[in-house]
């Protein structure tokens, strides 16, 4: 009981402090990509709190109510996944969030908003049945959903499952909205068509987006991290080295177009996880 | 409650996201604006972000004279944006209209339609003098009170 | 007891289907209507107070009731075979032939009446099935009345249709009950029978040229069905020796024999389910007055075929059948949530979505594990009261702003703030965690996940229809900017209906774990989930239902606070990039004129087009259902 509380709080509180904290190496990063000094790493912090220290200014309610939705359930996945929930369940309530996040989007009128959220859905549509795939893998090695049957495993699952982390990777970068798929909204100063589905938050509300977002990113890390969760060593390696992966490739690629990435990824992604799927189920 | 508050004015003398507004400019001081995210200049490690979108910045950096056309657009802009926020008005022609000033279409500086906290001279500026007028306005900025609600 | 409520939920539809046609006044008509839905609602949880039984009624007036059935049959049949005839539609009349020579054949040579088992017969599964029909069909009957009144003043017709209209409304939900209760399945032909005739009529209760030829389409459709209903019927004697519904479930794992007739049942169940190839007359159905498409698709008709299904899975489990049906259910639930996000009619978008859950039941019974049979059980209860909620909705919608196209709906909030907000929460109830649907699919996904075809299917088909959903949800809310909401007027049986089925859709979600425990788990065959404080848990995973409930509703209350309060924050219009004028949603364009902002969804027509994807999946479908047909026999 007692460490389940723990592990609510841990879920709650730091994982947003760790989601802040991976956004402020990234940018970090990011600037020694591009041979610049770079903000300080508790920058995404400083913009968060300076969010809230602004003056509420809506278009209307339901982007403050679509806000506040999204929070509470990319937190309760968080926890959830905290607790060693069931990952189908984890990604059906990240997805509650997602969803109202867009429908928020889609409530005014303003041209980009409407833009971003029809891609937003797209980049939700592309995503989500990769992870389910990658859960079917998982199960098809554990025999379970539960995140607790897989930190049972004895061998971690990257050996049985490497083509399936590599589709969980489209999908962490579809997540992340790292180029080339960042076309619902882009981090920083890439903002593509004025930031997309985010156009119209603003102040506390986009702090609580942002806020939201980071608990996302633990959440798909998270994912990341049972691919090698025998070890804390590995743990440590596997997500480090998918991270800055994620990060070069964001760097290094151009963005592209929705079509393309639709068809790209189900492709890639589709036979990718088909194959891994076969092979176990060969077995 | 003071903690909290003085939290949140270092966070804002952090990180002010910009919003450039070319009110009407030669491109000379637009070309320096940008030369500042450069890597040689690399203005994000003060935090500042180039954002699109009035509803996202703090700090509205207008270069250009004033005139009948874009007056409103200068005036929207600004409204758009959530308090706090500041202007820093930028080169010659944003601060007074320049040598356009005399034309029959140019109202004048930026200050002729919204209130401007800062002035950076030049025709254009020197990265380094926008530079200096932007964390100048975040002093301004770290004090300036919130969150009228 | 058990005649009388027996009586009163099969015949007593019938008798106010009479009533509603022959008394041809309105108010009496409108009370007819009223005083049954009541009635029907009431003896249906009477009914189920006395669950399970067998049971054998005692003659209607001195004549046994298989005679009536014959009879009523042959009538049924030379009825249909006149619309035949009328609509020149020689496959129809060819099928009802068929259907005519066969049955009379098979009732009066072939059929040992002396034999005695009972003739009606109820177990949960039947008993929810009575539950929905009966509590969701009068809903929407009563949501018709002041419907059918405002769509006759909009046609200008002389002589009100409304007396024909009713009188097969009603006759349906008393066809589905019987249908449901019956155990012998002759009795459950005709009631499948007498469907499709109702289903005809209303379809072409406009009389419009479409209307006709969508109701042809139908009826030719599901004699088909029927006809393969005669020879599951046949051939099932010929093996087993009995028309008893039970015996033949118990018999079907004595070997390939009895596959065929199964696997023909299930191919009439899927062509009443509208699945792929057959999903043309469903979505022809479209053009009947709306609580024809409400009744079609959310508690009968469509379902009849998915319980069809789901009665007989015990009969065909772990068989090649069991599988292809699983497939055929899988690529329904993918090709029709594909096709319905190119859709910008939002009936349209209802109807594909009805047959992909459908698909899904009809996939949840293929797999056939218990879990599999929870999922399609709980799907039949969730989706009956989102989807009637959504349709009623969408007609209420269509009458007041004359179009049931999603862009025409964009920023209805500010319109009909009430409607809208009932709508979207229907939508959400259809998509998203922890109501009921999502359960169900939760739980079919996870009892999908050893079959890897199928997951695949799956998979990608949630993920469209997440996408389809959200994106409605969102237009509805697309309101201008300041506009001034006022609730609109509603009248109280318009009102009612919606209120009944949105607090049904929810409650019930909330309620998940009791129905599952009360009513699911005792007809399984091995209990599927344990459910402990709300949380379904197996070894394969666990849903956490009440703390999901408890937080996201806690969320939901603070965020609801937050918009309140944020109602005095500064308010401001959408970014133009500064060039709005006064009014905010107009920017100012050349020559200093303002230009009014326009946005559009996307609708993906150049992948997901109805018109490129539906002649491959119909390709694919129909092979699939040659697959399961020709694997069986």
């Amino acid at each position: 009981m007692i460490r389940g509380v723990i592990l609510v709080i841990i879920g709650a509180v730091a994982a947003p402090l760790l989601g802040g904290l991976i956004a402020g190496v990234d940018r970090r990063l990011t600037a020694w990509l591009q041979s610049r000094y770079g903000p300080p790493i508790w920058q995404p912090f400083f913009d968060v709190i300076k969010l809230f220290g602004k003056e509420r200014l809506v278009v209307n309610g339901w982007q403050v109510f679509c806000a506040h939705v999204y929070i509470t359930a990319t937190m309760l996945s968080v926890v959830l996944f905290f607790l060693q929930s069931d990952l189908l369940l984890i990604l059906f309530v990240q997805a509650f969030g997602a969803i109202f996040l867009v429908i928020g989007a889609f409530s005014t009128t303003s041209p980009y908003s409407q833009v971003g959220a029809n891609r937003e859905l797209i980049q939700i549509l592309t995503y989500e049945p990769l992870i389910v795939l990658v859960f079917v893998g998982i199960y098809l090695v554990t025999g379970s959903f539960k995140i607790s049957e897989i930190l049972a495993q004895t061998k971690p699952l990257l050996v049985s499952l490497p083509l399936l982390y590599i589709v969980l990777c489209y999908a962490l970068t579809i997540k992340l909205r790292k180029s080339p798929f960042d076309f619902s909204t882009s981090h920083h100063a890439h903002q593509e068509l004025v930031k997309g589905f985010l156009t119209e938050y603003s102040g506390r509300y986009l702090a609580l987006v942002e806020i939201g977002h980071w608990y996302e990113v633990v959440l798909i890390l998270g994912l990341c991290s049972l691919f090698w969760a025998t070890s804390w060593i590995g743990v440590l390696v596997l997500v480090g080295v998918t991270y800055l992966c994620e990060i070069l490739i964001d760097n290094i690629m151009a963005r592209m177009t929705w079509q393309w990435m639709l068809g790209y990824v189900w492709t890639m992604g589709l036979a990718m996880s088909f194959v891994n799927l076969i092979w176990l189920h060969g077995r | 409650m003071d903690t909290i508050k003085a939290f949140i004015r270092k966070s804002r003398a952090k990180s002010p996201w910009l919003l450039h507004f070319d009110c009407g400019s030669c491109n000379g001081c637009d070309i320096e604006v940008l030369a500042c995210l450069t890597p040689v200049y690399d203005i994000e490690r003060f935090g500042i972000i180039n954002v699109g979108n009035p509803k996202h910045a703090d700090l509205l950096l207008v270069t250009g004279t004033v005139n009948h056309r874009n007056k409103k657009v200068l005036a929207n802009l600004a409204e758009q944006m959530p308090d706090p926020k500041i202007v820093v008005a930028l080169g010659s022609c944003g601060l007074t209209g320049g040598i356009f000033r005399e034309a029959y279409n140019v109202i004048g500086g930026v200050d002729k339609i919204i209130p401007v906290d800062v002035y950076v001279p030049g025709c254009p500026p020197k990265p380094e003098a926008i530079i200096d007028g932007v964390v100048t306005g975040l002093e301004k900025f770290a004090e300036k009170k919130g969150d009228k609600s | 007891m058990l005649n009388t409520l027996l009586f009163i939920l099969i015949l007593g539809p019938f008798i106010a289907a009479a009533l509603c046609y022959f008394v041809r006044i309105s108010h009496i008509r409108s009370f007819i209507v009223l005083a049954m839905g009541c009635l029907l609602a009431v003896t249906s949880i009477l009914l189920f107070t006395k669950a399970p039984f067998s049971h054998t009624p005692p003659p209607l007036l001195n004549i046994p009731i298989h005679w009536w059935i014959i009879w009523g049959d042959d009538g049924l049949l030379l009825t249909m075979l006149y619309y035949g005839f009328k609509h020149r539609h020689l496959f129809t009349k060819i099928l009802i032939i068929f259907q005519i020579v066969a049955l009379d054949y098979f009732e009066l040579f072939m059929v040992d009446h002396s034999k005695t088992f009972p003739l009606f017969f109820a177990d949960n599964l039947s008993l929810i099935m009575v539950l929905i029909i009966s509590i969701v069909g009068p809903l929407i009957c009563v949501f018709a009345i002041p419907y059918m009144n405002k769509h006759e003043e909009h046609q200008g017709l002389k002589k009100s249709r409304q007396p024909k209209f009713f009188a097969f409304l009603v006759m349906i939900i008393g066809a589905m009950n019987g249908l449901v209760l019956s155990n012998n399945i002759i009795f459950m032909y005709v009631f499948f029978e007498v469907t499709t005739l109702g289903s005809f009529m209303l379809i072409s209760h406009d009389r419009t040229e479409t209307a006709l030829k969508n109701a042809v389409r139908a009826l030719w459709m599901n004699c088909l069905a029927g006809a393969a209903f005669i020879v599951a019927m046949i051939l099932a004697y010929i093996t087993q020796g009995t028309v008893d519904a039970q015996e033949l479930i118990r018999g079907g794992h004595m070997g390939g024999i009895m596959l065929t007739p199964l696997a023909l049942l299930c191919f009439a169940g899927m062509v009443k389910a509208a699945q792929i190839p057959f999903q043309s007359w469903l979505l022809g159905a479209m053009v009947a007055p709306t609580p024809t498409s409400a009744l079609l698709h959310s508690s009968t008709m469509v379902k009849a075929g998915a319980y069809i299904a789901l009665r007989f899975a015990p009969g065909y489990a772990g068989t090649f059948l069991s599988q292809s049906l699983a497939v055929c259910g899988a690529f329904t639930f993918l090709a029709t949530s594909a096709m319905a996000v190119s859709q910008s009619n939002g009936k349209k978008v209802l109807a594909y979505s009805t047959i992909g859950n459908l698909g899904l039941i009809f996939a949840c019974a293929g797999i056939n594990t218990p879990e599999a049979i929870t999922a399609g059980i709980l799907l039949i209860i969730f989706h009956a009261f989102s989807k009637a909620l959504l349709f009623l909705c969408v007609g209420d919608i269509e009458q007041h702003i004359g179009s049931r196209d999603i862009e025409v709906m964009r920023g209805l909030y500010a319109k009909m703030p009430r409607t809208t907000l009932i709508a979207i929460l229907g939508m959400v109830t259809m998509m998203l965690p922890p109501f009921g649907v999502l359960l169900s699919k939760w739980m079919a996904l996870e009892a999908a996940s050893k079959h890897l075809f199928v997951m695949v299917l799956l998979a990608v088909g949630s993920a469209l229809m997440v996408m389809y959903w959200a994106r409605w949800a969102g237009i509805l809310l697309s309101a201008p900017y300041g506009s001034h909401v006022e609730p609109e007027r509603q009248g109280v049986l318009t009102r009612l209906p919606l209120l009944a089925l949105v607090g049904g859709a929810v409650v019930l979600s909330l309620c998940a774990p009791l129905l599952y425990s009360n009513l699911v788990a005792p007809i399984l065959s091995a209990p599927s989930f344990s459910v402990r404080a709300g949380i379904f848990e197996n070894p394969t995973g666990a849903f956490l239902l009440y703390p999901v409930i408890l937080v996201l509703a806690l969320g939901f209350i603070y965020a609801v606070y937050a918009a309140k309060k944020a109602q005095k924050a500064r308010t401001s219009g959408p970014y133009l990039c500064g060039a709005q004028t006064t009014d905010p949603e107009s920017f100012e364009g050349p020559m200093r004129k303002p230009v009014a902002v326009s946005s559009g969804a996307y609708y993906f027509e150049s992948i997901f087009g109805e018109q490129r994807l539906t002649v491959w999946f119909n390709v694919c479908g129909g092979m699939l259902v040659a697959l399961l047909i020709g694997g069986a026999l």
